[in-house]
């Protein structure tokens, strides 16, 4: 079995300080098929910065930037 | 205290465009009016809404900034107004924070480094796409042979998504300074996801065959 590398949080990589929620084509990155925010033991991110993913996405939704719900083909 | 707030609204345009217009310099006016000092009117253009509201595909952007002492209280007198008119699809103020300002004045340093980069890469990297798009095609029939499955579904797995997230690099580049992280982030995210999941249905498959054999 090939074992997982641990992930490092990529907004602590890239040195961001703050999220942006105009930013949609980065937020998409951390959305499910369905529009669900990625939970932390998935994406690997920190804890701040999946606080201000969340309160980013969450804004960005409202405004109609990134889907509630994105449609699922049946 | 002296706070620095964002406001940003969506106009319906789909009867009248000019209610942009008229939307907008009301919103200021209530600002001016009310003792905040604009600092900035970002026009983002018409867009399309991810969701319909109100029956409406697309809307206007509209992002004022604007400083104010917080006892004037003026991003609620914005939402009485943005409440009131109809034209008005979704709005959105708030306080502006001191780490949002330093992320800014970072971005901005980025991209004047990468506008130089950027100059030196575009004449790099035309050669060397066109490399990299010849090495699978020689590869293909050397794996056709091998008789390992695993290895055969990982090769081109993995390759066909670094391409794909170049071209998007090269386009997202011009962009902004910020998008390009990303994609490399997630060239490495799906590297490490795909060949995974192949893996797992390959032993699956072998699994089953073995169970078929005895």
């Amino acid at each position: 079995m090939l074992q997982r590398k641990k992930r490092v949080c990529r907004f602590c990589e890239s040195g961001d300080i703050y999220i942006d929620f105009r930013d949609e084509k980065r937020l998409v990155r951390f959305l499910t098929e369905q529009g669900k925010i990625v939970p932390r033991r998935t994406s690997g991110n920190c804890n701040q910065h999946q606080r201000q993913l969340a309160q980013a996405i969450k804004r960005a939704r409202h405004l109609a930037l990134i889907p509630f719900v994105s449609d699922i083909p049946r | 205290m002296e706070n620095q707030y964002s406001t940003i609204f969506v106009v319906d345009i789909s009867q009248n465009p000019d209610e942009v217009d008229t939307v907008s310099s009301r919103i200021q006016q209530l600002i001016e009016d009310h003792g905040g000092v604009i600092k900035k009117i970002d026009r983002w253009g018409k867009r399309r809404l991810a969701y319909s509201i109100n029956k409406n595909t697309h809307g206007f952007y509209v992002e004022i900034e604007f400083t104010a002492n917080s006892r004037l209280n003026i991003p609620r007198i914005l939402e009485g107004e943005y409440r009131l008119n109809d034209r008005v699809l979704r709005f959105l103020s708030y306080t502006i924070t001191k780490k949002e300002l330093i992320q800014r004045s970072i971005n901005s340093g980025k991209a004047k480094a990468k506008k130089l980069e950027q100059a030196e890469k575009e004449i790099e990297k035309q050669p060397v796409v066109e490399k990299e798009a010849k090495i699978p095609a020689s590869e293909e029939p050397i794996q056709a042979d091998a008789p390992v499955e695993s290895e055969n579904l990982e090769k081109p797995e993995s390759s066909e998504p670094e391409k794909k997230s170049e071209e998007v690099e090269s386009i997202e580049e011009e962009k902004s300074s910020e998008e390009e992280k990303s994609s490399e982030e997630e060239k490495t995210f799906d590297e490490e996801k795909k060949p995974e999941k192949v893996e797992e249905e390959s032993s699956e498959e072998e699994n089953k065959n073995e169970k078929i054999e005895n």
